[in-house]
């Protein structure tokens, strides 16, 4: 559905995508993670044909996009990163103008409004306006007016960003809903637990840079960590840690306010290996954490540095 | 496109800040000015010009012409050369005709009662150039073209020298009206605003829509132009109906003026928010500035400022939009000066034309370097 081939944009001295391979295929829910800063919304910005980039192409839908696309554009919805409504309108009255430049019908669109209106819970608030919601009534107003005319591609940029769990969990809910009624959804954010939570394939971005591509589990494939063991209250000389570093599949110990982190290639009882090594010490301990590495583990590895924010 | 109209135009209407300074400052800046200067506006009372008319010889054609006059538009006082110039010294009399071979006037100030005296004196001169011509010529129509200058008298008493125009304070509403026509600036910056993605995430949204470029440019335009015309007429309406201050008696002639007005406050606006390269408070202060400064030249806020700038530069005067636009008002309401208005809208309209033009090229930039 989306091709880029080998996307550069400068901003002066710096580089902000760095030769970026891309191709998203129709059904998925697709996530560009990466710290603030990495260019993953220069990216959609080029991608909507918002921004001249130096190098590279990007086609959608088998054609190459450009400003005025417009027939590209009637299918594509866009929720940008930071609210855009007209705070003069009403909740209603915002969904149905953007909504009527997609869809002149008027029988058609009132459906449409209305079934959107639902669609992020607004209801109740359709005669209000933008300044009087909070900020996660409002961001959802934002996806509504994106949304509202049923694309077949939808981009979101940060939509969660500065929401609160309830309006959170209301849109990463309606993303997976707007893709099983048949969009494919290309979803950027840096927080990794909403990507881990709803993307169905995933591209971690540094530095304008794809580090890798691919499904949860393949990104955590990817990466030496398979299993973090976390002991805490354990009281442990050098002799023990030496011993504990030695054991099979461990590769980094860390000790530290009596709370013992090993990090563990992917093999099986690692935790039943551990637990019976400080049985046979004798050692007393507090809890016990066993934890699948997650996406901020990948980028870790990938990057030796954790996400910004 | 009549969707899109109709929420552009809700949209504007509901925008009370922009709307604030478009329509309800003029409104009250009308209003405080009618507190100000009182009823001397009423054009009920007729403010007379006071003058002095120094003659060399009695009965001449220029003497019945000033005797014709006195009591309508001039309070004459029959002084010898010497009184006269100290009247005008002391400012006890506008100016001074001196009824010679060839006729002149000599004023102190640069207001618009010297302008209306000179207005007298011209008119004279060219009547009497006209009548030599014909009796040198074709003494047989002497007749019909004495009868002709005398319609044409009767018609310039109604229509530019009746009593309703006499007053000097007309200057600050028509500059107030002129002021009105430019504050649509602000609803033209604001559409800049919402046009342009590296100006506001509307305008980036609004940057991914399907419908053509030039449509919504369309859109935007025509819905502002609407509403700062409407704008204008209240305005227009208030001062002429509730403040009682007669702008003239030319409807059509005003409804052109304030949509040529209209058309050069929004422009300008639309031209500031495409072209300056600077912060939305910034380029609303450029606005407010622009709209205030280029007023106070057309006489907003001291009333002979617009005669000042004639004198010292007039080129000024042609190219300020507020000062052309006061100018087509007091062809409406006082001169009747069908070619001086001809002119003000020709430059109010190649003046809008050219802001627009400008700010297409701002405006219409489909990709950007940065958001």
């Amino acid at each position: 559905m989306i091709q880029i081939e080998n996307l550069v944009k400068r901003y002066g001295e710096l580089v902000a995508v760095d030769h970026l391979n891309l191709e998203i295929r129709e059904g998925e829910i697709f996530g560009l993670l990466g710290p603030n800063g990495c260019g993953k919304t220069t990216t959609i910005n080029c991608l909507l044909a918002l921004l001249k980039y130096d190098k590279g192409s990007i086609r959608i839908f088998g054609k190459e996009m450009a400003p005025d696309s417009y027939e590209i554009k009637r299918n594509i919805g866009v929720v940008m990163q930071n609210v855009a409504v007209f705070k003069q309108l009403t909740v209603y009255e915002n969904i149905d103008y953007f909504c009527g430049l997609y869809v002149p019908e008027k029988k058609e669109r009132k459906r449409l409004v209305e079934e959107a209106i639902s669609f992020v819970g607004l209801e109740q608030f359709a005669k209000t306006k933008p300044g009087k919601l909070s900020g996660g009534l409002l961001r959802r107003l934002n996806i509504a007016c994106g949304i509202a005319h049923k694309p077949k591609l939808i981009i979101l940029d940060e939509p969660t960003v500065a929401v609160d769990p309830q309006s959170r969990n209301k849109i990463l809910e309606g993303i997976q809903e707007l893709n099983r009624q048949g969009s494919t959804v290309i979803y950027t954010s840096h927080y990794m637990e909403e990507v881990e939570q709803i993307c169905t394939r995933i591209a971690i971005l540094d530095h304008g840079r794809i580090l890798a591509t691919g499904t949860t589990e393949e990104l955590k494939g990817m990466i030496k960590t398979g299993e973090i063991i976390t002991i805490d209250a354990i009281s442990l000389d050098e002799r023990q840690l030496a011993e504990i570093r030695e054991l099979p599949h461990v590769f980094e110990l860390t000790y530290e306010e009596q709370r013992l982190t090993l990090r563990l290639s992917s093999a099986r009882h690692n935790l039943v290996r551990i637990l019976t090594y400080l049985q046979e010490q004798d050692l007393q301990f507090g809890r016990v954490f066993s934890e699948m590495p997650t996406l901020n583990d990948v980028f870790l590895e990938i990057t030796g540095t954790g996400l910004r924010d | 496109m009549l969707h899109l109209l109709y929420y552009r135009v809700l949209q504007i209407t509901r925008n009370h800040q922009s709307m604030f300074w478009a329509l309800a400052f003029p409104l009250i800046l009308g209003t405080m000015f009618r507190i100000s200067f009182g009823n001397g506006m009423s054009g009920e009372e007729m403010e007379l010009i006071p003058a002095a008319v120094v003659q060399e010889t009695e009965g001449t054609v220029f003497a019945s012409y000033m005797e014709e006059m006195d009591g309508r538009i001039l309070e004459l006082y029959d002084f010898s050369e010497e009184e006269a110039e100290k009247a005008l010294e002391t400012g006890e009399i506008v100016g001074i005709f001196y009824g010679t071979a060839k006729p002149y006037l000599k004023v102190a100030g640069s207001g618009l009662q010297e302008s209306i005296l000179t207005m007298l004196l011209d008119t004279y001169q060219k009547n009497a150039a006209l009548v030599e011509k014909i009796v040198r010529e074709r003494p047989e129509g002497l007749a019909a073209a004495v009868q002709s200058l005398q319609d044409y008298q009767e018609m310039t008493e109604t229509l530019s020298m009746g009593s309703e125009v006499t007053d000097p304070n007309i200057v600050y509403y028509f500059a107030l009206i002129a002021y009105a026509c430019m504050s649509g600036a602000f609803l033209g910056l604001q559409a800049s605003f919402d046009s342009q993605a590296n100006l506001s995430p509307l305008g980036a949204r609004r940057s991914v829509i399907p419908t053509h470029r030039l449509k919504m440019i369309l859109i935007d335009l025509i819905a502002l132009l609407c509403i700062h015309f409407l704008n204008v007429n209240l305005l227009t309406a208030y001062v002429h109906f509730v403040l009682g201050v007669a702008v003239g008696s030319n409807l059509g002639g005003i409804l052109l003026v304030n949509l040529a007005g209209s058309a050069i406050g929004v422009s300008l606006g639309i031209a500031i928010g495409s072209l300056l390269r600077a912060s939305e408070s910034v380029k609303m202060g450029a606005v407010i500035g622009a709209t205030l400064f280029l007023s106070f030249l057309a006489g907003l806020m001291f009333g002979n400022m617009k005669d000042i700038v004639e004198h010292a530069c007039p080129l000024l005067n042609r190219i300020n939009p507020a000062a052309v636009l006061s100018d087509a008002y007091y062809c409406l309401g006082i001169y009747d000066n069908p070619a001086r208005l001809a002119r003000c809208l020709v430059i109010l309209g190649v003046m809008s034309a050219g802001l627009l033009a400008l700010a297409f090229f701002g405006i219409r930039r489909e990709r950007y370097e940065s958001i």
